[in-house]
Protein backbone atom coordinates (compact mmCIF):
# COMPACT_ATOMS: atom_id res chain seq x y z
CA UNK A 1 0.00 0.00 0.00
CA UNK A 2 1.06 3.50 -0.89
CA UNK A 3 1.01 5.75 2.06
CA UNK A 4 0.11 8.71 -0.70
CA UNK A 5 -3.26 7.19 -1.99
CA UNK A 6 -6.34 7.32 -0.60
CA UNK A 7 -7.64 4.04 -2.39
CA UNK A 8 -5.46 1.83 -4.03
CA UNK A 9 -6.92 -1.64 -5.53
CA UNK A 10 -4.73 -4.49 -6.87
CA UNK A 11 -6.75 -6.35 -9.74
CA UNK A 12 -10.31 -6.23 -8.08
CA UNK A 13 -12.65 -8.49 -9.66
CA UNK A 14 -16.71 -9.20 -8.71
CA UNK A 15 -18.06 -11.52 -10.72
CA UNK A 16 -21.80 -12.15 -11.14
CA UNK A 17 -22.78 -15.18 -12.33
CA UNK A 18 -21.75 -15.37 -16.00
CA UNK A 19 -21.38 -11.29 -15.36
CA UNK A 20 -17.56 -9.21 -14.78
CA UNK A 21 -19.08 -6.05 -13.28
CA UNK A 22 -15.61 -5.16 -12.11
CA UNK A 23 -12.56 -6.68 -13.93
CA UNK A 24 -9.48 -6.87 -12.85
CA UNK A 25 -9.36 -3.10 -11.25
CA UNK A 26 -6.03 -1.57 -10.19
CA UNK A 27 -7.59 1.96 -9.15
CA UNK A 28 -4.82 4.21 -7.74
CA UNK A 29 -6.93 7.55 -5.94
CA UNK A 30 -4.29 10.24 -4.37
CA UNK A 31 -4.78 11.45 -1.01
CA UNK A 32 -6.41 15.20 -0.38
CA UNK A 33 -7.45 15.49 -4.23
CA UNK A 34 -10.47 15.15 -5.90
CA UNK A 35 -10.91 12.52 -7.65
CA UNK A 36 -13.58 11.59 -10.43
CA UNK A 37 -14.83 8.09 -11.33
CA UNK A 38 -16.78 7.97 -14.66
CA UNK A 39 -18.43 5.34 -16.94
CA UNK A 40 -21.37 4.39 -18.08
CA UNK A 41 -24.36 3.05 -16.50
CA UNK A 42 -23.52 -0.63 -15.18
CA UNK A 43 -20.35 -0.02 -15.83
CA UNK A 44 -19.12 -1.09 -12.35
CA UNK A 45 -18.90 2.31 -10.54
CA UNK A 46 -20.97 1.45 -7.84
CA UNK A 47 -19.92 -2.31 -7.36
CA UNK A 48 -16.22 -0.94 -7.04
CA UNK A 49 -17.23 1.91 -4.21
CA UNK A 50 -19.27 -0.91 -2.47
CA UNK A 51 -16.55 -3.10 -2.28
CA UNK A 52 -13.96 -0.73 -0.87
CA UNK A 53 -16.51 -0.34 1.96
CA UNK A 54 -16.89 -4.31 2.01
CA UNK A 55 -20.58 -4.07 1.47
CA UNK A 56 -20.21 -6.60 -1.74
CA UNK A 57 -16.61 -8.74 -1.27
CA UNK A 58 -14.84 -9.17 -3.80
CA UNK A 59 -14.66 -12.49 -6.31
CA UNK A 60 -10.85 -11.95 -6.19
CA UNK A 61 -8.15 -9.50 -5.90
CA UNK A 62 -7.69 -6.79 -2.85
CA UNK A 63 -7.48 -3.39 -2.13
CA UNK A 64 -6.96 -0.56 0.45
CA UNK A 65 -8.96 2.31 1.47
CA UNK A 66 -6.78 4.86 3.96
CA UNK A 67 -4.25 2.07 4.41
CA UNK A 68 -6.14 -0.90 5.54
CA UNK A 69 -7.37 -4.05 3.66
CA UNK A 70 -10.66 -4.02 2.50
CA UNK A 71 -11.14 -7.83 2.91
CA UNK A 72 -10.08 -7.73 6.44
CA UNK A 73 -13.75 -7.12 8.25
CA UNK A 74 -12.14 -5.37 11.41
CA UNK A 75 -9.79 -3.30 9.38
CA UNK A 76 -12.64 -2.49 7.02
CA UNK A 77 -14.69 -1.81 9.91
CA UNK A 78 -12.08 0.55 11.51
CA UNK A 79 -11.42 2.78 8.36
CA UNK A 80 -15.31 3.20 7.80
CA UNK A 81 -14.52 5.45 10.93
CA UNK A 82 -13.13 8.01 8.55
CA UNK A 83 -14.67 7.49 5.21
CA UNK A 84 -18.44 8.84 4.84
CA UNK A 85 -20.03 7.74 2.09
CA UNK A 86 -23.54 9.20 -0.07
CA UNK A 87 -25.49 6.25 -1.92
CA UNK A 88 -26.23 6.85 -4.97
CA UNK A 89 -30.10 7.17 -4.57
CA UNK A 90 -29.72 8.71 -0.90
CA UNK A 91 -32.15 6.89 0.87
CA UNK A 92 -32.03 7.09 4.75
CA UNK A 93 -34.56 6.17 6.81
CA UNK A 94 -38.21 7.11 6.03
CA UNK A 95 -39.38 6.24 9.59
CA UNK A 96 -37.22 8.24 11.22
CA UNK A 97 -37.33 12.55 11.34
CA UNK A 98 -34.40 14.54 10.48
CA UNK A 99 -32.97 15.07 13.31
CA UNK A 100 -33.52 11.89 14.63
CA UNK A 101 -31.42 10.54 11.48
CA UNK A 102 -28.77 13.59 12.76
CA UNK A 103 -28.87 12.20 16.01
CA UNK A 104 -28.29 8.25 15.02
CA UNK A 105 -25.27 9.00 12.64
CA UNK A 106 -23.58 11.59 15.08
CA UNK A 107 -23.38 8.58 17.93
CA UNK A 108 -21.11 6.85 15.84
CA UNK A 109 -18.22 9.83 15.51
CA UNK A 110 -16.71 11.33 18.46
CA UNK A 111 -15.13 14.21 15.89
CA UNK A 112 -18.79 15.21 14.91
CA UNK A 113 -18.59 18.55 13.82
CA UNK A 114 -21.52 20.55 15.59
CA UNK A 115 -20.79 23.65 14.01
CA UNK A 116 -20.67 22.24 10.49
CA UNK A 117 -23.38 20.52 11.43
CA UNK A 118 -25.60 23.58 12.25
CA UNK A 119 -24.27 25.43 9.73
CA UNK A 120 -25.79 23.24 6.97
CA UNK A 121 -28.74 22.94 8.58
CA UNK A 122 -29.15 26.46 8.15
CA UNK A 123 -27.59 26.52 4.45
CA UNK A 124 -29.84 23.54 3.30
CA UNK A 125 -32.85 24.52 5.15
CA UNK A 126 -33.73 21.24 6.16
CA UNK A 127 -36.87 20.80 8.87
CA UNK A 128 -35.34 19.06 11.58
CA UNK A 129 -38.88 18.16 12.83
CA UNK A 130 -40.07 16.46 9.25
CA UNK A 131 -39.86 12.98 8.67
CA UNK A 132 -37.41 11.83 5.98
CA UNK A 133 -40.27 10.18 4.32
CA UNK A 134 -41.70 13.58 3.84
CA UNK A 135 -38.57 15.07 1.87
CA UNK A 136 -38.35 15.64 -1.74
CA UNK A 137 -35.05 13.77 -2.81
CA UNK A 138 -33.58 17.41 -3.46
CA UNK A 139 -33.85 17.50 0.26
CA UNK A 140 -32.65 13.73 1.24
CA UNK A 141 -29.61 14.48 -1.11
CA UNK A 142 -28.57 17.28 1.32
CA UNK A 143 -29.85 15.43 4.28
CA UNK A 144 -27.23 12.63 3.21
CA UNK A 145 -24.55 15.10 2.00
CA UNK A 146 -25.05 16.89 6.04
CA UNK A 147 -24.45 13.74 7.79
CA UNK A 148 -21.63 12.57 5.30
CA UNK A 149 -19.68 15.97 5.58
CA UNK A 150 -20.28 16.90 9.53
CA UNK A 151 -18.43 14.00 10.39
CA UNK A 152 -15.30 15.52 9.56
CA UNK A 153 -14.12 12.39 7.29
CA UNK A 154 -10.78 11.69 5.53
CA UNK A 155 -12.36 10.25 2.45
CA UNK A 156 -15.68 11.40 1.11
CA UNK A 157 -17.02 9.08 -1.54
CA UNK A 158 -20.35 10.13 -3.00
CA UNK A 159 -21.97 8.36 -5.79
CA UNK A 160 -23.70 10.30 -8.23
CA UNK A 161 -23.95 13.73 -5.63
CA UNK A 162 -26.07 15.80 -7.82
CA UNK A 163 -28.27 13.59 -9.05
CA UNK A 164 -31.52 15.01 -8.00
CA UNK A 165 -30.77 18.47 -7.31
CA UNK A 166 -31.58 21.61 -8.57
CA UNK A 167 -28.58 23.77 -10.17
CA UNK A 168 -28.59 26.45 -6.73
CA UNK A 169 -28.12 23.25 -4.89
CA UNK A 170 -25.55 21.63 -7.04
CA UNK A 171 -23.54 24.64 -7.16
CA UNK A 172 -23.44 24.55 -2.99
CA UNK A 173 -22.36 21.23 -2.98
CA UNK A 174 -19.87 21.54 -5.42
CA UNK A 175 -19.16 24.33 -2.91
CA UNK A 176 -19.06 22.47 0.00
CA UNK A 177 -16.69 19.67 -1.94
CA UNK A 178 -14.08 21.94 -3.04
CA UNK A 179 -14.46 23.47 0.78
CA UNK A 180 -13.93 19.94 2.19
CA UNK A 181 -10.80 18.88 -0.52
CA UNK A 182 -9.24 22.21 0.26
CA UNK A 183 -9.48 21.26 4.57
CA UNK A 184 -7.30 18.41 3.30
CA UNK A 185 -10.89 15.61 2.95
CA UNK A 186 -9.95 13.20 -0.19
CA UNK A 187 -12.71 13.32 -2.30
CA UNK A 188 -13.52 10.19 -4.98
CA UNK A 189 -16.79 10.67 -6.38
CA UNK A 190 -18.65 9.29 -9.37
CA UNK A 191 -20.99 11.42 -11.73
CA UNK A 192 -22.20 11.49 -15.17
CA UNK A 193 -22.11 14.96 -15.17
CA UNK A 194 -19.25 15.75 -17.25
CA UNK A 195 -19.29 19.40 -16.59
CA UNK A 196 -18.74 19.50 -12.91
CA UNK A 197 -16.47 16.75 -13.29
CA UNK A 198 -13.99 19.55 -15.16
CA UNK A 199 -14.82 21.78 -12.76
CA UNK A 200 -13.62 20.48 -9.69
CA UNK A 201 -11.61 17.31 -10.62
CA UNK A 202 -8.09 17.07 -9.98
CA UNK A 203 -7.84 13.50 -10.91
CA UNK A 204 -10.30 11.49 -13.53
CA UNK A 205 -10.84 7.38 -13.84
CA UNK A 206 -12.97 5.94 -16.36
CA UNK A 207 -14.43 2.82 -16.05
CA UNK A 208 -15.63 0.37 -18.79
CA UNK A 209 -17.04 -2.91 -18.30
CA UNK A 210 -15.70 -3.25 -15.14
CA UNK A 211 -12.05 -2.17 -17.05
CA UNK A 212 -10.34 1.04 -15.89
CA UNK A 213 -9.67 2.53 -19.10
CA UNK A 214 -8.02 6.01 -18.65
CA UNK A 215 -6.54 7.20 -14.83
CA UNK A 216 -5.19 10.56 -15.62
CA UNK A 217 -5.15 14.22 -14.07
CA UNK A 218 -7.92 16.23 -15.81
CA UNK A 219 -4.44 18.61 -16.44
CA UNK A 220 -3.12 15.72 -18.10
CA UNK A 221 -6.42 15.30 -20.33
CA UNK A 222 -5.75 18.77 -21.50
CA UNK A 223 -2.70 18.86 -22.02
CA UNK A 224 -1.69 15.23 -23.71
CA UNK A 225 -5.13 14.66 -25.75
CA UNK A 226 -5.25 15.68 -29.23
CA UNK A 227 -8.00 15.39 -32.28
CA UNK A 228 -6.12 15.43 -35.62
CA UNK A 229 -8.10 15.24 -38.48
CA UNK A 230 -6.84 14.39 -41.91
CA UNK A 231 -8.60 15.53 -44.87
CA UNK A 232 -7.96 14.11 -48.50
CA UNK A 233 -9.18 14.85 -52.32
CA UNK A 234 -10.53 11.68 -52.69
CA UNK A 235 -11.62 8.60 -50.41
CA UNK A 236 -9.42 8.45 -47.56
CA UNK A 237 -6.70 5.67 -47.72
CA UNK A 238 -7.23 2.63 -45.33
CA UNK A 239 -5.21 3.42 -42.04
CA UNK A 240 -3.85 1.02 -39.62
CA UNK A 241 -5.63 0.22 -36.64
CA UNK A 242 -2.53 0.05 -34.25
CA UNK A 243 -1.20 3.60 -35.87
CA UNK A 244 1.46 4.62 -33.22
CA UNK A 245 0.43 7.07 -30.41
CA UNK A 246 -3.52 6.67 -31.50
CA UNK A 247 -6.00 6.13 -29.00
CA UNK A 248 -9.02 5.92 -31.41
CA UNK A 249 -9.37 5.84 -35.17
CA UNK A 250 -12.99 7.23 -37.61
CA UNK A 251 -12.88 7.29 -40.67
CA UNK A 252 -15.23 9.00 -42.80
CA UNK A 253 -15.38 9.19 -46.27
CA UNK A 254 -12.82 12.20 -46.94
CA UNK A 255 -11.51 11.87 -43.63
CA UNK A 256 -9.68 10.46 -41.39
CA UNK A 257 -10.09 11.49 -37.42
CA UNK A 258 -7.45 10.61 -34.85
CA UNK A 259 -7.47 10.40 -31.00
CA UNK A 260 -4.09 11.11 -30.14
CA UNK A 261 -2.17 10.69 -26.84
CA UNK A 262 1.10 12.03 -26.02
CA UNK A 263 2.83 12.24 -29.04
CA UNK A 264 0.38 14.42 -31.24
CA UNK A 265 3.51 15.93 -33.04
CA UNK A 266 4.57 12.29 -33.62
CA UNK A 267 1.32 11.27 -34.78
CA UNK A 268 0.93 14.34 -37.07
CA UNK A 269 4.70 13.69 -39.05
CA UNK A 270 3.66 9.78 -39.48
CA UNK A 271 0.41 11.24 -40.99
CA UNK A 272 1.90 13.28 -42.95
CA UNK A 273 3.24 10.51 -45.02
CA UNK A 274 -0.34 9.57 -45.93
CA UNK A 275 -0.31 13.00 -48.24
CA UNK A 276 -3.37 14.66 -46.35
CA UNK A 277 -4.49 17.72 -48.04
CA UNK A 278 -4.33 19.42 -44.78
CA UNK A 279 -4.00 18.37 -41.19
CA UNK A 280 -5.99 20.31 -38.12
CA UNK A 281 -5.03 19.33 -33.97
CA UNK A 282 -7.85 20.58 -32.06
CA UNK A 283 -7.55 19.88 -28.26
CA UNK A 284 -9.76 17.60 -26.51
CA UNK A 285 -12.16 18.15 -23.47
CA UNK A 286 -13.19 15.70 -21.17
CA UNK A 287 -16.56 15.08 -22.83
CA UNK A 288 -15.12 13.73 -25.91
CA UNK A 289 -12.27 11.87 -24.29
CA UNK A 290 -14.91 10.32 -22.49
CA UNK A 291 -17.67 9.60 -25.09
CA UNK A 292 -14.41 8.05 -27.12
CA UNK A 293 -12.87 5.50 -24.15
CA UNK A 294 -16.65 4.10 -23.95
CA UNK A 295 -17.96 3.74 -27.77
CA UNK A 296 -14.14 2.24 -28.28
CA UNK A 297 -15.00 -0.41 -26.04
CA UNK B 1 -28.22 4.29 19.18
CA UNK B 2 -28.50 0.99 16.98
CA UNK B 3 -30.79 0.24 19.30
CA UNK B 4 -32.76 3.21 18.83
CA UNK B 5 -33.43 2.65 15.34
CA UNK B 6 -34.44 -1.11 15.80
CA UNK B 7 -36.79 0.43 18.06
CA UNK B 8 -38.04 2.99 15.57
CA UNK B 9 -38.00 0.63 12.69
CA UNK B 10 -40.65 -1.58 14.83
CA UNK B 11 -42.49 0.68 16.97
CA UNK B 12 -45.31 0.69 14.70
CA UNK B 13 -45.58 -2.78 14.16
CA UNK B 14 -45.15 -3.79 18.32
CA UNK B 15 -47.82 -1.04 19.40
CA UNK B 16 -50.46 -2.42 16.83
CA UNK B 17 -49.77 -5.87 17.94
CA UNK B 18 -49.78 -5.00 21.63
CA UNK B 19 -52.78 -2.82 21.37
CA UNK B 20 -54.40 -5.43 19.71
CA UNK B 21 -53.63 -8.59 21.88
CA UNK B 22 -54.14 -6.45 24.93
CA UNK B 23 -57.37 -5.03 24.00
CA UNK B 24 -58.72 -8.56 22.97
CA UNK B 25 -57.69 -10.07 25.91
CA UNK B 26 -58.98 -7.11 28.41
CA UNK B 27 -62.53 -7.39 26.42
CA UNK B 28 -62.64 -11.01 26.90
CA UNK B 29 -61.55 -11.94 30.40
CA UNK B 30 -64.34 -8.66 31.49
CA UNK B 31 -66.73 -10.37 30.01
CA UNK B 32 -65.52 -13.19 31.77
CA UNK B 33 -64.90 -12.39 35.18
CA UNK B 34 -68.69 -13.39 36.73
CA UNK B 35 -67.47 -16.76 36.19
CA UNK B 36 -64.64 -17.18 38.31
CA UNK B 37 -66.84 -19.15 40.86
CA UNK B 38 -65.75 -21.83 43.40
CA UNK B 39 -67.94 -23.78 41.61
CA UNK B 40 -67.43 -22.88 38.09
CA UNK B 41 -63.54 -23.32 38.52
CA UNK B 42 -62.86 -25.64 35.54
CA UNK B 43 -65.29 -23.57 33.20
CA UNK B 44 -63.01 -20.47 33.87
CA UNK B 45 -60.02 -22.47 33.35
CA UNK B 46 -61.28 -23.34 30.06
CA UNK B 47 -61.86 -19.80 29.09
CA UNK B 48 -58.04 -18.99 30.09
CA UNK B 49 -57.01 -21.79 28.50
CA UNK B 50 -59.41 -20.69 25.35
CA UNK B 51 -57.73 -17.06 25.68
CA UNK B 52 -54.80 -18.73 25.66
CA UNK B 53 -54.95 -20.50 22.32
CA UNK B 54 -56.92 -17.42 20.33
CA UNK B 55 -54.05 -15.35 21.86
CA UNK B 56 -51.41 -17.66 20.22
CA UNK B 57 -53.03 -17.06 17.06
CA UNK B 58 -52.61 -13.37 17.54
CA UNK B 59 -48.97 -13.36 19.01
CA UNK B 60 -47.77 -15.63 16.54
CA UNK B 61 -48.62 -13.54 13.57
CA UNK B 62 -46.98 -10.27 15.60
CA UNK B 63 -43.99 -12.24 16.22
CA UNK B 64 -43.53 -12.97 12.73
CA UNK B 65 -44.15 -9.17 11.71
CA UNK B 66 -42.00 -8.65 14.13
CA UNK B 67 -39.26 -10.86 12.91
CA UNK B 68 -39.41 -9.03 9.24
CA UNK B 69 -36.88 -6.21 8.48
CA UNK B 70 -33.51 -5.66 8.94
CA UNK B 71 -30.66 -5.22 6.37
CA UNK B 72 -32.14 -7.71 3.96
CA UNK B 73 -34.99 -5.64 3.57
CA UNK B 74 -33.67 -2.59 4.08
CA UNK B 75 -31.96 -3.75 0.39
CA UNK B 76 -35.17 -3.71 -0.96
CA UNK B 77 -35.95 -0.10 0.51
CA UNK B 78 -32.50 1.25 -0.57
CA UNK B 79 -31.07 1.99 2.78
CA UNK B 80 -28.63 -1.20 3.01
CA UNK B 81 -25.15 0.34 1.85
CA UNK B 82 -26.23 3.37 3.82
CA UNK B 83 -26.34 1.43 7.16
CA UNK B 84 -23.71 -0.67 6.32
CA UNK B 85 -21.20 1.90 5.68
CA UNK B 86 -21.33 2.78 9.32
CA UNK B 87 -18.40 2.00 11.46
CA UNK B 88 -20.23 -0.98 12.73
CA UNK B 89 -20.35 -5.31 11.68
CA UNK B 90 -23.09 -6.89 10.27
CA UNK B 91 -23.36 -9.58 13.22
CA UNK B 92 -23.70 -6.27 15.87
CA UNK B 93 -26.80 -4.93 13.89
CA UNK B 94 -28.33 -8.39 13.60
CA UNK B 95 -27.86 -9.20 17.30
CA UNK B 96 -29.26 -5.78 18.26
CA UNK B 97 -31.77 -6.29 16.19
CA UNK B 98 -33.19 -9.31 17.54
CA UNK B 99 -32.77 -8.45 20.77
CA UNK B 100 -35.01 -5.61 20.43
CA UNK B 101 -37.14 -7.92 18.54
CA UNK B 102 -36.94 -10.82 20.84
CA UNK B 103 -37.66 -8.31 23.97
CA UNK B 104 -40.60 -6.66 22.07
CA UNK B 105 -41.96 -10.77 21.73
CA UNK B 106 -42.00 -11.18 25.40
CA UNK B 107 -43.78 -7.86 26.20
CA UNK B 108 -46.36 -9.07 23.44
CA UNK B 109 -46.65 -12.37 25.63
CA UNK B 110 -46.63 -11.28 28.92
CA UNK B 111 -48.36 -7.84 28.66
CA UNK B 112 -52.00 -9.18 28.03
CA UNK B 113 -51.48 -11.56 30.85
CA UNK B 114 -50.78 -8.87 33.19
CA UNK B 115 -53.99 -7.08 31.64
CA UNK B 116 -56.17 -10.16 32.54
CA UNK B 117 -54.83 -10.31 35.78
CA UNK B 118 -55.40 -6.72 36.33
CA UNK B 119 -58.92 -6.99 35.26
CA UNK B 120 -59.77 -10.07 37.73
CA UNK B 121 -58.40 -7.89 40.51
CA UNK B 122 -59.84 -4.97 40.13
CA UNK B 123 -63.24 -7.38 39.50
CA UNK B 124 -61.96 -8.46 43.16
CA UNK B 125 -61.72 -11.99 41.70
CA UNK B 126 -57.87 -11.85 41.36
CA UNK B 127 -56.55 -14.44 38.73
CA UNK B 128 -53.44 -16.02 40.62
CA UNK B 129 -50.02 -15.58 38.62
CA UNK B 130 -49.23 -18.79 39.55
CA UNK B 131 -51.95 -20.08 38.24
CA UNK B 132 -51.20 -18.34 34.53
CA UNK B 133 -47.86 -17.54 34.49
CA UNK B 134 -47.42 -21.09 32.54
CA UNK B 135 -49.55 -19.65 29.78
CA UNK B 136 -47.16 -16.91 28.37
CA UNK B 137 -44.05 -18.85 29.73
CA UNK B 138 -45.21 -21.19 27.23
CA UNK B 139 -46.39 -19.05 24.56
CA UNK B 140 -42.97 -16.87 24.50
CA UNK B 141 -40.46 -19.71 24.61
CA UNK B 142 -42.71 -21.81 22.20
CA UNK B 143 -43.73 -19.07 19.90
CA UNK B 144 -39.84 -17.80 19.76
CA UNK B 145 -39.51 -20.44 16.77
CA UNK B 146 -41.98 -19.04 14.65
CA UNK B 147 -40.09 -15.59 15.68
CA UNK B 148 -36.62 -16.95 14.96
CA UNK B 149 -38.06 -18.75 11.58
CA UNK B 150 -39.35 -15.49 10.45
CA UNK B 151 -36.15 -13.75 11.47
CA UNK B 152 -34.24 -16.61 9.04
CA UNK B 153 -36.63 -16.03 6.18
CA UNK B 154 -36.27 -12.09 6.95
CA UNK B 155 -32.38 -12.83 6.24
CA UNK B 156 -32.48 -14.96 3.02
CA UNK B 157 -35.80 -13.63 1.06
CA UNK B 158 -35.90 -9.90 -0.24
CA UNK B 159 -38.99 -8.06 -1.22
CA UNK B 160 -41.28 -5.49 0.39
CA UNK B 161 -43.89 -8.50 0.52
CA UNK B 162 -42.14 -11.82 -0.47
CA UNK B 163 -41.07 -12.31 2.88
CA UNK B 164 -43.78 -11.82 5.14
CA UNK B 165 -45.77 -14.38 2.81
CA UNK B 166 -43.16 -16.94 2.89
CA UNK B 167 -42.90 -16.75 6.70
CA UNK B 168 -46.52 -16.83 7.37
CA UNK B 169 -47.28 -19.75 4.76
CA UNK B 170 -44.26 -21.58 6.44
CA UNK B 171 -45.96 -20.91 9.94
CA UNK B 172 -48.98 -22.60 8.86
CA UNK B 173 -46.90 -25.44 6.29
CA UNK B 174 -44.85 -26.41 9.18
CA UNK B 175 -48.02 -26.51 12.04
CA UNK B 176 -50.03 -29.23 9.89
CA UNK B 177 -46.85 -30.95 8.45
CA UNK B 178 -46.02 -31.29 12.83
CA UNK B 179 -49.39 -31.60 14.01
CA UNK B 180 -50.42 -34.24 11.26
CA UNK B 181 -46.76 -36.87 11.26
CA UNK B 182 -44.65 -35.10 14.36
CA UNK B 183 -47.11 -34.57 16.71
CA UNK B 184 -44.45 -34.47 19.68
CA UNK B 185 -42.85 -32.12 17.97
CA UNK B 186 -45.83 -29.54 17.35
CA UNK B 187 -44.75 -26.38 18.60
CA UNK B 188 -48.34 -25.02 17.96
CA UNK B 189 -49.70 -27.21 20.55
CA UNK B 190 -47.08 -26.80 22.86
CA UNK B 191 -47.12 -22.84 22.71
CA UNK B 192 -51.34 -23.00 23.63
CA UNK B 193 -50.23 -25.33 26.47
CA UNK B 194 -52.31 -28.38 24.70
CA UNK B 195 -49.38 -30.78 25.87
CA UNK B 196 -49.57 -29.96 29.51
CA UNK B 197 -53.32 -28.75 30.59
CA UNK B 198 -55.28 -31.90 31.77
CA UNK B 199 -58.36 -31.31 29.80
CA UNK B 200 -60.63 -31.52 32.71
CA UNK B 201 -59.51 -29.31 35.66
CA UNK B 202 -57.55 -27.44 32.43
CA UNK B 203 -54.59 -27.01 34.88
CA UNK B 204 -50.96 -27.85 34.45
CA UNK B 205 -50.69 -32.00 35.13
CA UNK B 206 -47.33 -33.36 35.28
CA UNK B 207 -44.29 -31.70 35.85
CA UNK B 208 -43.44 -28.02 34.13
CA UNK B 209 -42.08 -28.81 30.36
CA UNK B 210 -38.49 -27.58 31.04
CA UNK B 211 -37.47 -30.38 28.12
CA UNK B 212 -39.81 -28.89 26.15
CA UNK B 213 -38.70 -25.62 26.29
CA UNK B 214 -35.41 -26.06 25.97
CA UNK B 215 -35.83 -28.00 22.84
CA UNK B 216 -37.85 -25.16 21.45
CA UNK B 217 -35.54 -22.16 22.37
CA UNK B 218 -32.44 -24.52 21.44
CA UNK B 219 -34.38 -24.51 18.07
CA UNK B 220 -34.60 -20.80 17.60
CA UNK B 221 -31.57 -19.72 18.88
CA UNK B 222 -30.23 -22.09 15.64
CA UNK B 223 -32.43 -20.20 13.56
CA UNK B 224 -30.99 -16.94 14.84
CA UNK B 225 -27.13 -17.98 14.38
CA UNK B 226 -28.03 -18.88 10.92
CA UNK B 227 -29.66 -16.08 10.21
CA UNK B 228 -26.83 -13.81 11.21
CA UNK B 229 -24.61 -16.01 9.58
CA UNK B 230 -26.83 -15.49 6.29
CA UNK B 231 -26.58 -12.20 6.70
CA UNK B 232 -22.32 -11.91 7.59
CA UNK B 233 -22.11 -13.76 3.92
CA UNK B 234 -24.39 -11.56 2.04
CA UNK B 235 -23.43 -9.06 -0.48
CA UNK B 236 -25.70 -5.86 -0.53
Amino acid sequence: MNEGLAIETNVLTKQYGQVRAVNQLSLRVPREQITAFLGRNGAGKSTTIKMLLAITSPSSGTGWVLGKIIRDASQNREMRRDVAYVVEDKQVYSYMTVEQMIRFARSFYADWQNEKESRLLKQFQLPLRQKVKALSKGMRTKLALLLALARQPQLLILDEPSEGLDPVSIEELLQEIINAASSGVTVFFSSHQISEVERIADRVCIIDHGHLRVDTSLDAIRREYRRITLSFDGNAPPISPSFPGVQQIKTSGRQIALLARESADAVVELARDMHPTSVEVTPVDLREVFLETVKES
Amino acid sequence: MLWYKAWLETRARFVASLSTLTLFCGLFVHHAVGMMRPEWKADFNRLLYITQEFMAIMWILSAVLLGMGGIVHEKTVGTSSFTLSFPVSRTRLQVIRLGVGLLEAVILGVVPWMVICAISWGAQMPIRVTHVGLYPWLLVSGGLVYYAMAVLVSSLVEGEYSAPAIAIGLVFLSTIILDSWFRRLDVWRFATGDFYIDKKTFELAGDFPWLGTLVCTGAATLMLVASTRAVQCRDF
